[in-house]
């Protein structure tokens, strides 16, 4: 309380400041009226419009041969192909399928129309020879294809088709509609 | 007693500081805190989210080589069928039914029938159709009576043997109940661009081209006598006698069945026939409906089919927020030639979500935006770039004061980095009365459809340009992309999209495509697409394209908002 008394009576006992003096650039002033332009810069600036990302660029649809898709199986930060009936469908989103490690890792990068007619994953389901021909299906019932047909329903409705299998030799012949 | 001492000092330093406050200081500070509050009072949130605008249209995630990805609206996602039709639901339908597509009779008959609501009951709301004649005399049609007139005309063309109808009209009844009646009796309707200055010639030569055998024209502008001699495959003529001339004596009008020209008037085909009783052919889902040819400024003649004028209106009608679409309050009145078919397109849909629609022969080639809307209050009008660049220049003109300036900067502002539109505060209220006067209450019009016809010679509108107007008519402004091979527009900026960007001295981008049309750039040998932009000619695809997909005859590229611009 002493110290507020005698900081009381110091300030009562300084001389009032005569009229006549100039108070407008008080520093005080300069800081308020600073302050204040700064706010008016803020508010009156131009903001440019926000901007989102650029979508990921569109994949390029390509016709495939048997061994231009067999780099496609997930390794090497390779997206995960597969093809039936000569679509080649985009699996990348069921990595954990049909990517390296995954249960249907086979089918990666490889002609899988037998396979999945026949509802097999073994070895002997996928064309040996990259250079021949395609697999014709033959030797497939009609619950076989049924079957594909419903798996390929699937993979349209899941997946993205980014290009086409053909044979190899056979790149330049038209797509059949 | 050190800490003591620095105390001290600062107590002092503080007291001495804020012991200068005086009444410069209080003026100051009561500036900062009134300013504050009134930003935070007066901020307004923007019509649409900005990262709405920041990405309009759909890429397809895979593209053809040599083309671009396709390109869709939201409205309309990858994977999901364009928009094609109306969903017309038939009386005995099931309410969850899918509806047909419709065609140009069903427009009709849901003008005559009024709204109806989602659970299919009419909501009563019935649209009228309105003839402006001048500033004094607006006519209110009765629906019912050129419902009548509808099936007298198409039953006398069809009974004369017509089957090409060629409409040389300005906007007018007669136009629209002409292409019904075309659209009810199997007839082909041919819309030909009307123009009181143009030679004979080259009436002659649309004629031909089309090979008309009926011509509905208005009287004064069709010299019948040169092009009787000139083009024998005229079978059948129709004379328009409009309102405003009606109580002329027109005995020099040639009628009668003498020679191979069969003529009559309009007023004596409606008048001598019963009053009532007469009733449009009922729906008939499987007539094969004839086709409608129009002349494109450029002079190129199209064939539209009947689906590809309703998905152009099925896309117009999906391409408006819910709290801006046309309805039963608005006034729609087209200062385009109706003979153009984004114009038609857009009248058809105003008919069809029971909106009253005024027509008014003044209506044209870049007419006056006054004079053409005098002596109604339109809410929503359709022009031409022509007509719009004419407002602009003479309204800078007029208001070019310096005091003008800033508060025009102050909208442009609320325009662009609020995003709203800008409102009317006392600092802009005594410029008003410099504002254009468009239609007879100011302040009623709330949207202009703009567009840019590809191939006919127009003045192409710049962002900065789209952005004044916005200000000075206090009107949104849709600009879109039209294109002889399709039907309605190709691409349209959204309703809320008011930016300006850094090249607003550059044409203005054309926004995303209407949810009934999808493209794609091809690569050409100067524009090609890449990972990072795509660039080429334009292809339109869609229920709403002539022939399913055409090429537009323009280059274009995508903008970063995912928006087309022409180069």
């Amino acid at each position: 309380m002493d110290y507020v008394e005698n900081r009381m009576a110091q300030e009562a006992a300084k001389p009032t400041p005569s009229p006549e003096v100039q108070t407008i650039a008080t520093p005080l002033n300069l800081v308020l009226l600073s302050l204040f332009l700064y706010i008016l810069y803020r508010s009156f600036r131009p903001s440019p419009a926000p901007k989102l990302a650029p979508p990921p660029p569109a994949i390029v649809f390509r016709t495939f041969t048997p061994p231009d898709l067999l780099p496609f199986n997930g390794m090497n930060n390779q997206p995960v192909y597969l093809a039936v009936r000569g679509k080649v469908f985009d699996v990348s989103a069921g990595r954990n399928f049909y990517g390296p490690g995954g249960p249907y890792e086979n089918f990666a990068g490889r002609d899988a129309t037998r396979g999945l007619a026949c509802g097999s994953f073994d070895e002997d389901m996928l064309t040996k020879d990259l250079q021949g021909p395609l697999d014709k299906l033959e030797g497939l019932g009609d619950e076989e294809l049924e079957a594909l047909r419903g798996w390929e329903e699937r993979f349209e409705e899941k997946y993205l088709v980014v290009g086409r299998l053909v044979a190899v030799g056979d790149e330049d012949k038209e797509v059949e509609k | 007693m050190g800490f003591d001492n620095v105390m001290l000092t600062l107590d002092e330093t503080v007291t001495d500081f804020f012991g200068q406050w005086d009444v410069y200081t209080t003026l100051i500070a009561g500036c900062l805190v009134t300013f504050f509050v009134y930003q935070v009072t007066s901020s307004r949130d923007p019509d649409a989210h900005p990262m709405l605008l920041a990405r309009q249209a759909q890429a397809s995630p895979v593209r053809q080589e040599g083309q671009s990805a396709v390109f869709r609206s939201h409205a309309a996602p990858h994977g999901m069928p364009l928009n094609s039709g109306l969903n017309v639901k038939d009386p005995g339908d099931s309410k969850w039914s899918r509806g047909r597509d419709g065609d140009l009779r069903d427009v009709w008959r849901r003008v005559v029938s009024g709204g109806i609501d989602r659970e299919g009951k009419e909501t009563g709301e019935k649209g009228r159709l309105l003839t402006v004649l001048g500033s004094e005399q607006i006519i209110d049609h009765d629906i019912t009576d050129i419902n009548r007139q509808i099936a007298l005309i198409g039953q006398h063309i069809k009974g004369n043997g017509g089957e090409n109808i060629a409409i040389y009209l300005p906007n007018s009844i007669e136009f629209l109940a002409t292409l019904f009646a075309c659209a009810f009796y199997d007839l082909t309707a041919i819309l030909v661009p009307y123009d009181q200055d143009q030679p004979v010639e080259s009436i002659i030569s649309l004629l031909g081209q089309s090979k008309a055998d009926t011509v509905v024209a208005a009287v004064g502008s069709f010299p019948f006598d040169v092009i009787k001699k000139s083009y024998p495959a005229l079978k059948q003529l129709i004379w328009v006698v409009d309102e405003g001339s009606k109580h002329m004596d027109w005995n020099e009008v040639p009628t009668g069945t003498g020679g191979p020209v069969n003529v009559s008037t309009w007023q004596e085909i409606v008048q001598d026939a019963p009053a009532t009783g007469l009733e449009l052919p009922s729906v008939d889902r499987k007539a094969e409906l004839k086709n409608i040819l129009a002349f494109w400024p450029s002079g190129e003649l199209v064939e539209y089919t009947h689906a590809n004028i309703i998905a152009g209106i099925a896309g117009q009608l999906s391409s408006l927020p819910a709290a801006h679409r046309i309805n039963h309050s608005d006034l729609f009145l087209p200062v385009d030639s109706l003979s153009t078919m984004y114009p038609l397109v857009l009248t058809l849909s105003a008919l069809y979500s029971n909106a009253p629609v005024a027509l008014n022969s003044v209506a044209g080639t870049s007419p006056d935006l006054v004079l053409a809307t005098q002596g109604i209050s339109p809410t929503i009008v359709v022009a031409s770039p022509g007509t719009l660049t004419k407002v602009l220049s003479e309204t800078a003109a007029k208001m070019s004061s310096p005091v003008y300036k800033i508060v025009h900067w102050f909208q442009t502002r609320s325009l662009i980095q609020q995003g709203v539109m800008p409102a009317s505060t006392m600092f802009s209220r005594p410029f008003d009365s410099l504002r254009p006067i468009i239609g007879s209450t100011p302040g009623k019009l709330r949207l202009i459809y703009v567009s840019e016809q590809i191939g006919a010679k127009s003045t192409p509108l710049t962002a900065k340009n789209l952005s004044d107007l916005r200000i000075y008519t206090g009107a949104r402004i849709i600009y879109s992309l039209a294109s002889s091979k399709v039907a309605g527009a190709v691409t349209q900026t959204g309703v809320y999209d008011y930016r300006v960007d850094e090249n607003s001295e550059q044409n203005a981008h054309f926004g995303a495509p209407v949810s009934s049309v999808e493209f794609f750039l091809k690569d050409t040998k100067d524009h090609k697409t890449t990972d990072e932009s795509s660039r080429g000619e334009i292809y339109a695809r869609g229920p709403a394209v002539v022939g399913g997909e055409a090429s537009l005859g323009v280059n274009g590229r995508i903008a970063e908002d995912s928006t087309l611009v022409l180069l």
